[in-house]
């Protein structure tokens, strides 16, 4: 017990604390003499080895989970994370495609601005690399995030999500203006406010003042700027939606491609083009009629009643022209309001109203443009017009009080121009990329929004009087630009030119078409310019031909038939350098010509020889499908004289036109002569029978007098030698020109089949070879081919051949016959050859008795042997083989005799057999037939 | 005999011992002969079953005669210049005729010229109405057809000129032939061209559906009544067939060789003019500018039988027979008028008329086909719609009553 007591008293000693002593430890006091480091476990221990992981070793659902997170520093690391997962492995994008875009878009709303950037890149990653299609499904969540963050009430998230709208106008513009009813409120709302009361400044209509333009003190930049920006991104959505639609209804409809398109045509379902011979040879058949026929298609014009219910309003989006009208009366007060206040600051900057400083200018192009869109926005073209029309009874004033007031606008920096009419000083001063504007583009822009106002409906004189004085400085600056000479870029010139054609089909006068069209002209005849550019220019020019038919003042323009007459020239000049610019001036001289227009058709008249020069005109020269056009253009021609059919006689044979397109020019004169039955109409008799025949003359022939000529002194080196059985020299042609040449007979031949009476066709063809050809000594032997084919077929059984042509015709059969046995091939020529023997039999006989075996060499023999058992053998000449028996036997009598004895020979026995199965035959025959 | 069903009539450019005769489709015996001049071609067309026109070749005037008169003209319709192609409407109320670049347009129960429409640049070639005589096509030397509405043709507004419904522009070379086919405004147009192509079109929307490209121009084209085969005649006398649906091949079809349905019927030798296709679809008549029609076994695709002409066949077609034709002493229901040659009578001072009102009445029937399922809604909410419509009437008729016996 004591020791118990003494022990809890030293328990208990008690410490004294003395003043300026330091304090002793307590037994129990923690050491703090160490430092503390905190762990980050951003990644994983282990691997997983099921998914991909980032270098973190996360995996894509604690991604996903993370971004659930309180923090903001994990929220972006996950989402920085996930950008790394997805470059690396991108099959992981496909898998887990919704959930990513699901987490990805909840956290645009986010209150921390770092992720809300992430996020945004995260989004451009994943829209880079997912085609629209397939982000489709999962859109209607996006955009529900997005105007969600459209219209938070921070403003900060309200900036970001226009950089979200950036990404996705970016890589879905079609998506996203699939729906555009929600977004274009969500746009109203960030620049102003829905006024309770009808507090409106001027009482029109009730609900057209119910928005008010607000200013929102908190944001980091100035009103102006924001506004600025809203509007761009309006602008580019409204893009969006008008290019949507445009895809929708086919480019015809919309007057954006107004020059893009020549025809006009460009239908959503493209139309089959097919061709006979792959008709013929293709193994599946084709459908024409889709469900049978019963139900047209979505682009026919008849419409039992409109497709979308009416009275679902404003909220249906911009289907409707009531729709489009309803939208634009609320925004387009809102637009001048931006505007005024715009130009209210800055004028108190300048003195001179009509130059602005780079933002305000930037903004009135944006509302320009944004004005221009409303009117495309229309869903279809009669619903425009009454668009443009209500504009103008709305809004003319106000746009003429602020907008043309000051027109035209310069640039404040630099102030000593008045007019930016130079596009060369004002490219200079354009020195911020993206947000400056230049002034031309405003001007220009400003011309077309201002021009569209001009409707058709007043046609009479007094309505335009009110027009005339702020029409009078826009044409005057329209004018100029394009006269000046200079170098216009490609989208002014297109604007320009959109507002010349509105200018010149609602103006209606002469004088006005022609100093606006002289205007173009001036550009039109610039050096150098571009492919596109000019092509731009050309389908200007030939749309308003075009048009002529309901505008007398453009038909009677001077400019534009001075613009037709000087086609053919060109095209002339321009030769193989630019087809598809050949291609362009083609159309339009087939569209004049087409219409008989009388400069085209004189200047086409006078520059035919050129275009169809058979070494450099553009018909050799081009790709063939402009060839093709150019053969057609040949119908149209007024006057086809001597030295154009010569040309083209040489273009058919020279073989640097298709064969097929030779046979189509051959048959396009055939149809313009007066001999084929069809009347051309107004302009028969321009092309004489004489010539014509002539024409076919030469083309049959296939070679010009002076080639003939060249070739009878050719020499020995390129044609084959003269012997007893080739009594001509023929002249082998590349089998390329052969076939070519075979063609083209086949085609004349044909046309002379048709003429009319055969007998006096066959008369003038023999006079033809009689005078020209029977002299030669060296013939081609594609010409002797198809002069062989051209009688055989044309010759009629009552009319008697000549003297003259039968013996140069028996040496020309002769000659290939001997040809063709050392060939080997080519039954279309022994074919020629055997029909023209079956079908004149003077000329077999003509043929046999030009055998004499006795002027043969040894060599010779055997093909002479051959020859006369390939005939023998030959039904269709049996019986007339028959009928010169007498001629053959002394032939073949002599051939034995001449053969010295060898008359085992494998060729002397193949003749004897024969020859006696023929005579046995014809014995038999004669044995039948007198037994009958 | 009966009466024949089918008969062919033809006519030629040489009219020697007739004008147009008329054959029995199936035996080739020869009927009847209409006498005097001759007919130029696409311009032979029969009126309303009882009268048969033809434009004189290269003269002003059309040859009228009563179906039943085969030996006397019933009048001659003078025109301001050479007609080159002629049809009348389906429905036998109106005449067109192609009168060098411009389209004439009578009335047939007043013979007043309604119209004059110069849309094309170059003659006309053909004209030919739809079925239902609500549109017609006009073909010309401008490589252009125009589509016309009939109703906005005839409308008596005289500032608005009217316009071609649609303008078919695709070909580069003159229009030679145009078939419309049968449904109304939902048919399908064939347009044969020289630029060696036919097109096929839609006529609602104006749209081209098909274009096939041969080796020779082609001078005539026909679809047959079911819009199977399109036929094409070359100028070079070759008669294309092609198939435009596509056949299920592996069904009894295995031992032919070329059976694609794609091929050429061959006996012509000149440019094939016309083509006609019998009711049934068996059936094909030809006529050659060498001088015989032809008439062919769609099926074998043989020649059944030649008829020998005096000159260049200008017009082949095969026609329901009329009533009429055959009974010497009928009469036709209407009396032609005089067709006049301006297109106000009132301003020529002849047959002045003060106060009448002129009333035209278009032929505006749509016919709305469908398939299944889609006809019974669309017929039962026109049935509603005439329902609501009928409502409204009741109300605005409940109303009037009401205000007009008020007491007061």
């Amino acid at each position: 017990m004591s020791l118990c007591k003494k022990k809890r008293q030293d328990d208990f000693q008690k410490v004294k604390l003395k003043v300026g002593k330091t304090k002793p430890k307590a037994d129990n006091a923690t050491n703090i003499n160490f430092r503390t480091k905190g762990i980050n476990l951003t990644e994983q221990l282990k691997k997983d080895a099921n998914a991909p992981t980032t270098h973190r070793k996360l995996n894509i659902k604690d991604l996903l989970s993370q971004l659930h997170h309180y923090s903001g520093t994990v929220k972006q690391g996950a989402l920085v994370g996930l950008r790394e997962l997805l470059t690396l492995h991108p099959s992981e994008l496909d898998q887990h495609l919704s959930s990513l875009l699901s987490e990805a878009a909840a956290v645009f709303t986010d209150k921390d601005p770092n992720v809300r950037m992430s996020a945004t890149r995260l989004l451009r990653f994943i829209a880079q690399s997912v085609p629209a299609e397939r982000t489709s499904p999962f859109f209607p969540l996006l955009s529900a995030h997005l105007s969600c963050a459209m219209t938070h009430i921070e403003t900060g998230i309200q900036e970001d999500a226009l950089k979200v709208l950036d990404v996705l106008l970016d890589h879905y513009p079609a998506l996203l203006a699939a729906r555009p009813a929600l977004l274009l409120n969500n746009f109203l709302e960030l620049i102003s406010h829905r006024s309770t009361g009808g507090g409106a400044r001027k009482g029109q209509e009730g609900k057209g003042r119910s928005w008010a333009l607000s200013v929102n003190p908190n944001r980091n930049v100035t009103g102006q700027q924001w506004r600025l920006t809203v509007l761009l991104r309006l602008g580019r959505f409204l893009q969006a939606v008008v290019e949507e639609r445009r895809a929708e209804e086919g480019v015809a409809c919309v007057s954006g491609d107004m020059f893009s398109v020549l025809n006009g045509q460009g239908g959503a379902n493209a139309p089959l083009e097919l061709n006979w011979e792959e008709l013929t040879y293709r193994k599946g058949g084709f459908q024409v009629f889709e469900h049978s026929g019963a139900m047209p298609t979505p682009h026919s014009t008849f419409k039992l009643r409109p497709e979308t219910e009416p009275g679902a309003g404003v909220s249906e989006g911009l289907g409707t022209g009531e729709a489009v009208r309803g939208f634009a009366s609320t925004l387009v007060p809102l637009l001048l309001d931006v505007w005024v206040e715009a130009s209210a600051s800055d004028r108190s900057k300048t003195d001179s109203a009509h130059l602005l400083t780079p933002d305000a200018m930037s903004l009135m192009y944006q509302v320009l443009s944004i004005l221009q869109l409303l009117r495309k926005l229309a869903p279809q073209r009669e619903y425009q017009d009454t668009l443009d029309v209500w504009f103008r009874s709305e809004y003319l004033g106000d746009f003429k009080q602020h907008f043309m007031k000051n027109f035209p606008y310069g640039n404040l920096d630099t102030p000593k121009q008045r007019r930016k009419t130079d596009p060369k000083r004002s490219k200079q001063s354009t020195t911020i990329p993206g947000q400056t504007v230049e002034p031309l583009a405003l001007n220009v822009l400003l011309c077309q929004v201002m021009v569209s106002m001009v409707t058709l409906s007043q046609r009479e004189g007094q309505a335009q009087e009110p027009d005339a004085e702020w029409l009078m400085p826009l044409r005057g600056f329209v004018q100029e630009t394009l006269s000046s000479g200079a170098k216009l870029s490609q989208r002014h010139l297109h604007t320009l030119l959109e507002t010349v054609w509105r200018m010149v089909i609602t103006q209606r006068s002469r004088a006005v078409t022609e100093d606006l069209l002289q205007a173009v002209y001036v550009q039109y005849q610039q050096m150098n310019l571009n492919l596109q550019t000019r092509t731009l220019l050309l389908s200007f020019y030939s749309r308003l031909y075009l048009q002529e038919h309901n505008h007398t003042h453009i038909a009677r323009s001077r400019v534009l038939s001075r613009w037709l007459a000087a086609l053919p020239l060109q095209l002339s000049q321009l030769g193989h350098r630019n087809p598809a610019l050949s291609d362009r001036l083609l159309l339009s001289i087939q569209a004049a010509a087409s219409r008989g227009n009388k400069a085209l058709l004189n200047s086409l008249h006078t520059h035919a020889c050129r275009l169809y020069d058979p070494q450099e005109g553009s018909v050799v020269l081009l790709p063939a499908e402009s060839q093709q056009r150019l053969v057609q253009l040949l119908y149209f021609l007024p006057v086809m004289s001597q030295g154009l059919l010569a040309n083209l006689s040489r273009c058919c044979t020279a073989g640097r036109v298709s064969a097929g397109l030779a046979a189509s020019l051959i048959r396009i004169i055939h149809l313009r002569s007066s001999l084929s039955g069809w009347s051309v109409g107004s302009q028969d008799m321009t092309l004489r029978d004489v010539d014509y025949i002539s024409f076919l003359f030469s083309t049959l022939t296939g070679f010009s007098s002076d080639e003939l000529a060249t070739l009878q002194e050719a020499g020995d080196e390129s044609v084959l030698p003269p012997s007893p059985l080739s009594p001509l020299s023929l002249y082998p042609t590349p089998l390329e020109q052969f076939t070519h040449h075979w063609d083209v007979v086949e085609e004349v031949c044909h046309c002379l089949e048709t003429l009319g009476s055969r007998s006096q066709c066959f008369d003038v063809l023999q006079n033809g070879i009689c005078k020209n050809l029977t002299g030669l000594a060296v013939v081609p032997d594609s010409m002797a081919a198809g002069l062989l084919r051209a009688v055989a077929r044309l010759l009629d059984l009552s009319f008697l051949p000549s003297e003259p042509l039968l013996r140069f015709l028996s040496r020309c059969c002769l000659s290939l016959l001997s040809l063709l046995l050392t060939l080997q091939q080519d039954t279309a020529v022994w074919g020629a050859c055997v029909a023209v023997l079956s079908s004149i039999p003077r000329l077999l006989r003509l043929v046999l008795q030009s055998l004499r075996v006795k002027d043969l060499c040894e060599e010779e023999l055997p093909q002479l042997a051959q020859i006369l058992s390939l005939l023998l053998q030959h039904t269709a000449l049996r019986n007339h083989m028959l009928a010169n028996a007498t001629l053959l036997q002394h032939i073949i009598q002599d051939l034995t005799r001449y053969c010295r004895g060898e008359s085992k020979e494998q060729w002397m026995t193949d003749l004897l057999y024969c020859y006696s199965v023929t005579m046995a035959t014809h014995r038999g025959n004669l044995g039948l037939r007198d037994i009958y | 005999m009966s009466a024949p069903m089918e008969i062919v009539l033809s006519a030629d450019s040489a009219g020697q011992l007739w004008n147009c005769a008329v054959l029995e489709l199936h035996s080739g015996t020869n009927l009847l002969a209409y006498r005097g001049g001759n007919t130029s071609s696409r311009s032979l067309t029969v009126l309303n079953g009882e009268y048969i026109l033809g434009a004189q070749l290269g003269k002003n005037f059309i040859n009228v005669w009563e179906i039943q008169r085969k030996d006397q003209l019933q009048q001659k319709i003078v025109c301001p210049g050479i007609v080159t192609c002629l049809t009348a409407s389906p429905n036998g109320l109106y005449l067109v005729a192609g009168i060098a670049d411009a389209i004439y347009l009578w009335e047939v129960s007043s013979g007043n010229l309604l119209a004059i429409l110069s849309r094309h640049y170059q003659d006309l070639t053909c004209l030919r109405f739809s079925d239902d005589s609500s549109h017609f096509i006009s073909g010309g030397k401008d490589n252009l057809a125009l589509v016309w509405s009939l109703a906005s043709v005839v409308q008596l507004d005289p500032s608005h000129t009217p316009e071609p419904r649609h303008v078919l522009s695709r070909h580069s070379l003159p229009i030679t032939d145009i078939h419309c086919g049968l449904m109304g405004p939902q048919a399908r147009v064939a347009t044969a061209s020289l630029d060696q192509t036919v097109k096929l079109w839609e006529l609602s929307s104006g749209e081209m559906l098909l274009s096939v490209l041969f080796d020779v121009g082609i001078m005539s084209v026909t679809l047959d009544p079911c819009e199977y085969y399109l036929f094409c005649g070359g100028s070079d006398g070759g008669i294309f067939q092609v198939s435009l649906c596509s056949q299920s091949l592996s069904r009894d079809k295995t031992f032919q060789s070329d059976n694609e349905g794609n091929q050429v019927f061959k006996g012509h030798r000149n440019l094939v003019t016309c083509l006609s296709v019998s009711m049934d679809g068996t059936l094909l008549l030809s006529g050659s500018h060498d001088e015989t029609i032809r008439l062919w076994d769609i099926q074998s695709k043989q020649s059944v039988r030649s008829i020998n002409h005096k000159g260049p066949v200008t017009n082949a077609l095969i026609i329901p027979a009329p009533a009429n034709m055959f009974l010497p002493d009928s009469r036709p229901g209407i009396p032609l008028p005089r067709f006049s040659r301006h297109l106000n009578p009132s301003e020529q001072g002849e047959g002045v008329e003060t106060g009448g009102v002129c009333l035209r009445l278009a032929p505006h029937t749509q016919s709305v086909f469908g398939d299944g399922e889609n006809t019974k809604v669309r017929v039962s909410e026109l049935e509603e719609e005439v329902r609501t419509l009928k409502k409204v009437n009741k109300d605005l008729y409940d109303f009037s009553t009401q205000l007009l016996t008020k007491p007061s």
